[in-house]
């Protein structure tokens, strides 16, 4: 045998039996999906295999059949699931930044630290991390005790079951995906440029907007994405603290599986929302791809 | 200076966001009142005695009911799944990230990208693409389903941390292996084997973690009579908000930390 055929062979070995698991159990269930969104949901809760379009359509506006009717709801359910998931990546960059900022200037020692500190986190359950909010944001909870002990407010307030406890929630969740990200590009800063921009006579604002901010520009957009990505098809937060007010696309996605039963509804939905992060990872790919360039 | 005060404060403040909760979880898993949970009202462990079937001082209502039961069925079927899903991603991901990082072939880059789809792929979509997938096949859902369902996105995860640990091994002492005349599976294992043992490790770790607390996707695949700890929980506060997830909560951090300190040790080790 030859080397060149030997080191074939245990290429193969070694790819063989992953890629075919990736393929099968992965790439299947999706392309499956795909197919899915694109059947006839069956009376009781089955599915017919007859093509149909109709499951976009009752989305995005040309479905108007007896069954399949359209329904400017969903349209507006995933808009709400854009715009929450954008608040939640604007609420993140405005609690991670500084602290990244502030990390990056610690001795190396208590840097390595912190940063574990930031990520320990993650390791914690999601789901009593979320419970962790519901102690504190629910009406005997303790944020509403505060406020009454400080006698900011008379009766207590709904935080709970809101978007803005969703939101909180996402944040609080996420955390490690927006701080990574922006950590590392501040981390690359050169001080001698802030330095020399302030020595310049620039404001410290103008110092931020010029010099900081464009440099960290790749954390940001990075840390945005990762962000945005688990947010805009979370179903967790929202069931936990948004109760059955706030409702995203998630959980609307999930009453298609186990309530509404129907399938491809179900499926036509979801492929909304991969279609929306695909396009997101692109755009992210062309723009630092166009930025290596320059 | 005031500028980098009020950084400092905001900083300090910004780990009492991400640690407040968690500890605020942790102090009132000791707290003996059974009416109030939000009132302070002593210490005590009963709690934790009602977990694990001891007598207790407290009354039917301030509890779940049968809930100890059904609480190690799902310990027991979150272990049993976090095992074979972690030993599996494992194999999977470390065999992948050896070709792409080690043998020279045109996919190689392909593969790189390839595997950061699973990550990416929000979890519910792929939770619902699994459950039509297995309905379609005719696969009866089971522990077999979620640990296959796991499997798909954990082996990127694996791979990603073998592959790192990688690209930091000197490939030259390999090299060196191969012309001082050892096998090609010689050289594996007593060179390249241990040169990568932290980072497989360290990926088995931090599968065996997000094993454990996965909820969307189990929750899809899971069937009947498969709960799992996260989806066990879940439902306890669908139920209501009673101090007992309080201590259930405070035994998982403490398993969590145990596991992100041992995954820590060996992290360091890497570095050294």
């Amino acid at each position: 045998m030859t080397l060149a055929r030997r080191k074939l062979l245990q290429l193969v070995g070694l790819l063989g039996a992953p890629t075919v698991f990736l393929l099968v159990f992965f790439f299947g269930p999706l392309l499956i999906m795909l197919v899915y969104s694109f059947l006839t949901p069956g009376l009781y809760g089955g599915v017919d295999w007859i093509f149909s379009h109709l499951n976009y359509g009752r989305i995005l506006g040309w479905a108007d059949t007896r069954y399949e009717k359209f329904d400017p709801v969903f349209i507006a359910i995933f808009l709400r699931s854009l715009r929450l998931a954008a608040l939640t990546v604007l609420a993140s960059l405005l609690v991670c930044y500084p602290a990244a900022f502030w990390i990056s200037r610690m001795r190396p020692g208590m840097r390595d630290f912190a940063i574990f500190l930031v990520t320990l986190p993650f390791f914690v359950s999601l789901i009593v991390r979320l419970f962790a909010w519901v102690l504190i944001l629910r009406p005997t909870g303790f944020l509403n005790q505060g406020l009454m002990g400080l006698g900011l407010t008379g009766a207590p307030i709904e935080f709970l079951y809101t978007d803005f406890a969703v939101i909180l929630g996402m944040t609080y969740v996420f955390i490690p995906f927006m701080f990574l990200p922006l950590y590392g590009s501040i981390e690359k800063l050169d001080m001698a440029q802030i330095e020399a921009s302030s020595d310049l006579g620039a404001t410290r604002f103008q110092t931020f907007r010029k010099v900081i901010l464009p440099a960290t520009l790749p954390g940001i957009v990075g840390g945005s994405v990762i962000t945005f990505i688990p947010a805009l098809g979370n179903f967790i937060v929202p069931s936990v603290l948004g109760g059955a007010k706030v409702l995203m696309i998630g959980n609307l996605i999930e009453q298609q599986f186990l309530s509404a039963r129907n399938w491809p509804f179900g499926s036509a939905l979801a492929m909304l929302v991969m279609s929306a992060v695909l396009i997101l990872l692109i755009a992210q790919f062309r723009l630092s791809k166009k930025e290596a360039q320059a | 200076m005031i500028l980098r005060r009020l950084l400092s404060l905001y900083g300090l403040l910004f780990f009492v966001f991400v640690y407040a909760p968690i500890l605020l979880v942790v102090i009132y898993s000791f707290n003996a009142n059974t009416l109030n949970m939000m009132i302070w009202d002593g210490f005590t462990l009963d709690w934790y005695r009602q977990l694990f079937g001891m007598e207790t001082s407290l009354t039917q209502s301030a509890t779940f009911v049968d809930s100890t039961d059904q609480l190690w069925g799902a310990v027991r079927t979150s272990l049993i799944v976090a095992l074979s899903t972690s030993v599996f991603s494992t194999v999977c991901g470390t065999a992948l990230a050896l070709a792409v990082a080690r043998y020279r072939f045109r996919l190689a880059r392909f593969y790189r990208t390839l595997m950061m789809l699973p990550m990416i792929m929000p979890d519910i979509v792929l939770g619902i693409a699994l459950l039509i997938f297995f309905i379609t096949i005719g696969m009866n859902l089971s522990m077999m389903t979620i640990i296959i369902g796991q499997s798909t996105f954990l082996i990127s995860y694996v791979f990603v941390t073998v592959s790192a640990r990688l690209a930091e091994v000197d490939t030259s002492v390999e090299e060196a292996s191969a012309d001082l005349g050892a096998t090609p599976a010689q050289t594996f294992r007593k060179v390249t084997l241990p040169g990568i043992a932290p980072g497989i490790l360290g990926g088995w770790l931090l599968a065996f973690i997000i094993s454990m607390d996965d909820l969307v996707i189990t929750y899809f695949i899971a069937g009947t009579g498969n709960t799992t700890l996260p989806i066990h929980i879940w439902g306890l506060l669908r139920r209501g908000i009673k101090p007992e997830i309080n201590a259930i909560a405070t035994l998982m951090l403490l398993f969590t930390l145990v596991i992100a300190a041992a995954g820590l040790y060996f992290r360091s080790r890497r570095q050294k």
